[in-house]
């Protein structure tokens, strides 16, 4: 990891506007819990609510965040000004992931927690649950997002494209989908720590292995596609 | 001193080819990349800065593989015609951060030196997206500059640049040169190369049409007479006497004075003149090749053989 | 081309270089030119190859339903459509949302980022037609998105002799509604992709609101439903487009639903509402490009 590559991609993240609707997000999300715990009952809306940050906030949020740190700099080729530089170019991309992906648990994963901890405070270890479930969901994506955004230069449609159809219509439709499905790890992995919620039936290890070997492999792959980081002339 | 070599490099992408068998040797001092646009000049610079792999050949920086060679950039510095993205940053985080990323001891003090070189140390507090083309331009360059590479490479670095600063840039790549760096530049416009660089290469198509100082290869196109305006008291006597010489294909009065005189052999051309002119008792006041500019050996090496 | 008896003299002849001094077209047709192109652009049409897989790609996956409707007629034979007309865009708004939302930047965001807009505004065209001939052209797109599906129901249904006039009934309920969602979603989705020049950008932000914003409506209106607050539901529902499609659906073709839109004044509110964002939207398109042209 390189602080200075570190700094430089939290200006990317954070310095432009699409920090506010990264940060409007689970904002709203989380003010909507606030109001719906308000006016009714302990744990109303709750699964409604957690689902929804679960399925779309979170990938979004980690959708934003990783292409933010990437996809723009190889859309224009102004990475070029950073990889001519003496630096590995796994810690380029290992360090982009790391703001990423801490944007990720802090705007994706933590809101979870908060959520269903406003809800039903009398639950903490549901709360917890959801988070520890979204953090290592919101690993495996920005892992994945990252390394859709070295590949191609059409990635957040990509990246939409496996969240919501594969993820969303098609992981309905067909039960094997589940397997390869980073959303139903990040499950099985709350399912391990609240019995109460939705069980995929992967397997903890399967998650956790699962989710760890795509977010490494992602990152490997990201920074390989830099290595190979080619330089072309104005189209 | 550094030397980058392409040794019979091609490029080519799908079934276009770029770059064509180029073979290359740059050494230190100040070399020009000439050529039209579309020749293949930005493919043979990202070729020599390790940004292309090459599709046949090899690219080399002092025997070392440029393509997925991270370490060639501790001593090569670029400056790409990609437009700068990081309108977030200002100036000064820029060139700072490239300092840093070349582990320089000092990142702060090499920073503001590159800065100070290219005259962008006051602007260097504000955001990268409200410089003119020209103010990207020195960025790019001190971010490029900041670890004092002994090699440096820019594609098209005069774009944009007003006519002061473009005189201060040439003056800055000049010295560079002259200190025994590695210097190459590349441009489509005659006169800029022509004011900083005699070692010239020219790419046309994607082939390597020239190497060496223009002059010289200006003389070494034969096929093509070379032009001379020759001014003397007697023009009409000496226009007869020139008509008797082999090395010389035609002359005509100007206008105004003087002969225009076609020269087909150079060398046989240069010993008899002042022979010639004693022996005619005509006294010459003034001998100018008119087209020993870059503009015609171009011309001639991108319009094939007249 | 002398004629014959006159003495011969000198032409020159116009080959394009001389200024030219013939009629023009207005502006009108600066705008319609620019609405069929945008219209085949959005499906990638006149592009590269690679742009038109997403497009093509989203409408297949749109038809299939349709599609497989149509095969079981063929095989098994129908009393009625398994799917009505108008439910069908509510089934399939993930796509339609992806399509919109991946659409809009490339009509939207590419002129204004490469600076090519001054060159459209440098012809006798407005800013304002511009704007407006941009969403003519994404509005277009939709409704083609939205109304392939609900044709090919219906000649299904003319085909599997079911009750024509009961069909025509709902098709062309199904088109008014589609028209309404059309309107709204080009005018969300053009003026984000015409705020943010990065297509990215564009896209996330246009489905962070459609899907999102859907989401937390849904889930709220369950609640409401659940603890026995129509009246909270109803009023979330006209929040976003979606949901007023979907409330507006139940209301009007099929009954049921979530906290549907409940007498006529709610039902004139999601109308008003309807229409209501799809004009302030393309107000702003039309404010945003005005300022573009000012600078």
């Amino acid at each position: 990891m390189n602080p200075t590559l570190v700094r430089l991609a939290s200006h990317a993240l954070l310095g432009r506007r699409r920090g506010l609707v990264l940060l409007a997000v689970p904002v709203v999300l989380v003010l909507l819990s606030v109001m719906m715990r308000l006016l009714t009952s302990e744990g109303v809306g709750q699964e409604a609510v957690l689902n929804l940050g679960y399925t779309l906030a979170l990938p979004l949020v980690a959708l934003l965040a990783a292409s933010a740190v990437l996809g723009p700099e190889v859309d224009d080729g102004s990475i070029v000004h950073l990889l001519a530089k003496p630096v590995n170019r796994h810690v380029v991309a290992f360090s982009k992931f790391v703001v990423a992906w801490t944007a990720a648990l802090v705007l994706g994963a933590l809101p979870l927690t908060l959520c269903s901890f406003v809800m039903d405070a009398s639950d903490p270890e549901q709360a917890l649950a959801w988070g520890v479930g979204g953090a290592v969901a919101a690993t495996a994506y920005t892992g994945l997002f990252m390394a859709l955004a070295a590949l191609t230069r059409h990635a957040v449609v990509v990246g939409l494209l496996v969240v919501l159809l594969w993820e969303g219509l098609l992981g309905n439709l067909f039960t094997g989908v589940r397997w390869v499905s980073l959303g139903t790890w990040g499950r099985d992995v709350a399912h391990a720590l609240d019995e109460a919620l939705y069980d995929p039936g992967v397997g903890l290890g399967y998650a956790l292995g699962a989710a760890a070997v795509l977010a490494t492999g992602a990152v490997w792959l990201a920074g390989d596609r830099l290595r190979s980081f080619t330089l072309r002339g104005d189209e | 001193m550094s030397t980058l070599v392409l040794d019979g490099v091609s490029r080519w992408f799908g079934n276009v080819v770029a770059v064509n068998g180029v073979s290359m040797s740059i050494g230190p001092g100040i070399t020009g990349l000439l050529g039209p646009n579309g020749a293949g000049k930005t493919t043979l610079i990202a070729l020599m800065s390790g940004f292309l792999s090459p599709s046949a050949g090899t690219a080399t920086l002092d025997g070392a593989p440029l393509w997925r060679n991270t370490d060639v950039y501790r001593t090569l510095g670029l400056v790409p015609e990609r437009e700068l993205g990081f309108g977030y940053l200002t100036g000064r985080q820029l060139v700072r951060a490239s300092a840093e990323l070349h582990g320089l001891a000092d990142p702060g003090a090499a920073a503001e030196r590159a800065l100070e070189v290219v005259e962008m140390t006051e602007p260097a507090a504000r955001r990268i997206d409200t410089y003119s083309k020209g103010m990207r331009q020195r960025v790019k360059l001190a971010s490029a500059l900041v670890h004092d590479p002994a090699v440096l490479l820019l594609d098209e670095p005069f774009n944009g640049v007003d006519p002061r600063q473009r005189m201060h840039l040439m003056d800055l790549l000049r010295r560079m040169g002259a200190e025994g760096r590695t210097v190459l530049f590349s441009s489509h416009i005659l006169e800029e190369v022509e004011q900083v660089a005699r070692q010239i290469e020219v790419v046309v198509s994607g082939r390597h049409a020239a190497s060496g100082d223009f002059g010289q290869i200006r003389r070494l196109m034969t096929d093509r007479p070379v032009q001379y305006v020759v001014v003397s008291d007697a023009d009409r006597r000496l226009a007869a006497a020139l008509v008797a010489e082999e090395s010389v294909v035609g002359v005509a009065l100007r206008a105004r004075g003087g002969l225009d005189v076609s020269v087909a052999d150079f060398g046989t051309f240069a010993v008899r003149l002042p022979r010639l002119a004693r022996e005619h008792e005509v006294r010459i006041r003034e001998l100018v090749p008119t087209d020993d500019s870059l503009e015609s050996v171009f011309a001639y090496l991108v319009g094939g053989r007249p | 081309m002398t004629a014959s008896g006159t003495p011969s003299r000198g032409v020159i002849h116009d080959l394009g270089y001389r200024p030219y001094q013939g009629p023009r077209l207005g502006e009108g047709a600066i705008a319609r030119a620019l609405v069929v192109t945008g219209l085949r652009n959005a499906f990638g049409l006149g592009r590269s190859g690679k742009s038109k897989v997403l497009p093509f790609v989203l409408l297949a996956f749109n038809l299939l339903p349709a599609v497989v409707v149509a095969g079981i007629l063929v095989f098994v034979g129908l009393e009625e459509l398994p799917i009505g007309y108008a439910r069908y865009a509510s089934t399939t708004q993930v796509l339609l949302g992806i399509f919109v939302a991946a659409q809009a930047p490339v009509l939207f965001s590419r002129d204004l980022r490469h600076g090519s807009i001054t060159l459209y505004l440098a012809r006798p065209l407005r800013a304002g037609t511009y704007a407006l001939a941009r969403a003519g052209s994404l509005l277009l797109a939709t409704l083609v998105f939205l109304l392939s599906p609900v044709l090919i129901l219906y000649v299904v249904a003319l085909l599997g002799e079911l009750d024509v006039v009961e069909q025509t009934k709902d098709a062309a309920l199904a088109v008014v509604l589609a028209l309404l969602l059309a309107l709204s979603l080009t005018g969300v989705a053009g003026l984000i992709a015409a705020c943010s020049t990065r297509r990215g950008f564009a896209v996330v932000g246009t489905i962070a609101v459609l899907l999102v914003g859907n989401g937390l409506v849904s889930a709220v209106q369950s609640v409401a439903s659940f603890e026995g607050a129509d009246g909270v539901g109803e009023v979330a529902g006209l929040f976003t487009p979606y949901s007023l499609y979907r409330g507006l659906l139940d209301a009007w073709v099929e009954g049921g639903g979530v906290t549907p839109p409940s007498g006529v004044g709610m039902e004139v509110a999601y109308v008003l509402v309807l229409v209501g964002l799809s004009a302030a939207c393309l107000a702003g398109l039309v404010v945003r490009y005005r300022r573009v042209a000012g600078r």
